[in-house]
């Protein structure tokens, strides 16, 4: 396995910024490194000079590097006990009036995980034609494969499991089409998600969002970036709307803006506060 | 010789052992100590409290990019892997299984091998798979220092086995040999 020092990972970040305009000095060190040593390895590469030289030499490769470098979401339905939170708490608390204008986002899409795993549960509460669902993706390709409804076989147990612990109506299998070698998401699911490509500055983030899921994302992150990241969240919320992070990810309760304030400590969901 | 941190790694068998050395350290304990045990991935909350029962350290299952202090203990949390940065803080990802574990022992040894390279000791317990052989392998190839439980007294051998197979490790140590040497330190 190549073993990537600092130095081959500063290079890799001079390199992509220079030829692509994608800064990942924003990332935090040790999982981009691991990723990194997850594409040589995927792409049959043998050592560093080897992806200096496809990134700098193949444009179509960045195509690819973008779709493998970022994280996709572990499973369906992560942690059943948020996904019961939404629907006990949340939209149990929403009157059916604020549905005109009802926005959520998701700011980063990787394998589509998070956003399937919403639209099911979201059917279910037969709310998918009420919201409006926004997903972000930093490359077309991750679109691409998310809107051919691709999902790996091997991660299908544990997210079958996931949806059973949140008390789903149906058999996650049901949203499952089984070909030959293959397994699909049902795409129906998704017909009406508007996807936009960005980059990490986040110029297309859209605005008056009431729900942002992102969780488990910032922790692929630096500090600072993740700071910044927090502002662009909170300018896309509207007045009192929510931010879903992850378990073990937290935000800082600053005086002031951009500021949250703490909806549920359990559940890691934060709502923005207004100056 | 300055230490920088200590790094556990166990499974199956494991709970008692990382009891009892958490409750033999002093909560002077100069470095931080870092937990990467195996756990269900859906049961998140317990471990961390039956941990701290006998403890004479905090025992915390970190957030993303804690800094990390000494005299405390920092569990890996479920259903996330647990790195080591540069700059003394852990950093959290929820990447794909390495070996079927997640977090995975193997991840944890290796970022904290490299983030403090000869400064680190790392301790391999009791445990039902390979995971954490080559994360060992890691920490005595930057030059800490490596600890294995001796397989006559784990419960179960696989873990400290795997690890003896693939490096030559600095010490093969009974649990109370392994406390002793904590509490030298």
């Amino acid at each position: 396995m190549v073993d990537l020092g600092i130095v081959d990972i500063r290079e890799i970040i001079r390199l992509i910024k220079d030829h692509y305009n994608y800064d990942f000095s924003t990332f935090a060190l040790t999982s981009f490194k691991h990723r990194l040593e997850y594409i040589i390895s995927k792409n049959n590469l043998t050592s560093p000079e080897s992806l200096f030289r496809k990134l700098s030499s193949q444009p179509e490769f960045f195509n690819t590097f973008m779709a493998q470098v970022c994280v996709p979401s572990s499973e369906m339905f992560r942690d059943p006990s948020f996904w019961r939170w939404l629907r006990d708490e949340f939209f149990n608390g929403i009157e059916e009036k604020q549905y005109s204008n009802f926005k959520i986002w998701l700011p980063y899409s990787i394998s589509g995980s998070e956003l399937f795993s919403l639209c099911i549960f979201l059917k279910e509460l037969h709310l998918l034609d009420k919201v409006k669902i926004i997903s972000t993706s930093f490359s077309q390709e991750n679109i691409d494969l998310i809107k051919s409804g691709s999902y790996p076989m091997k991660k299908i147990e544990i997210s079958a499991e996931n949806y059973k612990r949140m008390y789903g109506e149906e058999e996650l299998e049901n949203y499952f089409k089984y070909e030959k070698f293959d397994v699909k998401r049902d795409i129906s699911l998704i017909k009406d998600v508007e996807f936009i490509v960005d980059n990490f500055e986040y110029k297309n983030a859209p605005k008056n969002i009431k729900l942002i899921l992102l969780r488990n994302v910032m922790i692929y992150f630096n500090p600072t970036y993740q700071e910044k990241v927090l502002g662009i969240m909170y300018d896309s919320l509207t007045g009192n709307g929510n931010l879903a992070i992850g378990l073990r990810e937290q935000i800082k309760l600053n005086p002031n803006p951009p500021s949250f304030e703490l909806v549920s400590i359990q559940e890691s969901v934060y709502k923005k506060k207004l100056a | 010789m300055n230490y920088k941190a200590v790094i556990i790694g166990g499974s199956a068998g494991s709970f008692q052992i990382v009891t009892r050395i958490l409750n033999a350290l002093q909560p002077t304990f100069p470095l931080p100590l870092l937990l990467c045990l195996h756990r269900l991935k859906h049961v998140r909350s317990g471990f961390v409290e039956a941990l701290s029962l006998k403890s004479s350290i905090p025992v915390f299952e970190p957030f993303d990019k804690e800094q990390l202090k000494p005299g405390r203990a920092y569990l890996a949390p479920a259903n996330y892997h647990m790195f080591i940065e540069l700059a003394n803080r852990v950093a959290l990802s929820a990447d794909d299984p390495v070996n079927h574990s997640r977090p995975s022992i193997d991840l944890s040894f290796i970022t904290a091998a490299n983030a403090y390279r000869d400064k680190l000791i790392g301790i391999i317990l009791s445990g039902a798979n390979r995971d954490g052989a080559y994360g060992l392998k890691k920490v005595a190839d930057n030059g800490g220092v490596t600890i294995v439980q001796d397989p006559k007294e784990s419960e179960v051998k696989t873990m400290p086995e795997s690890a003896l197979q693939l490096t030559k490790v600095d010490y093969v140590y009974s649990s109370d040999q392994i406390i002793r040497f904590l509490l030298k330190l």
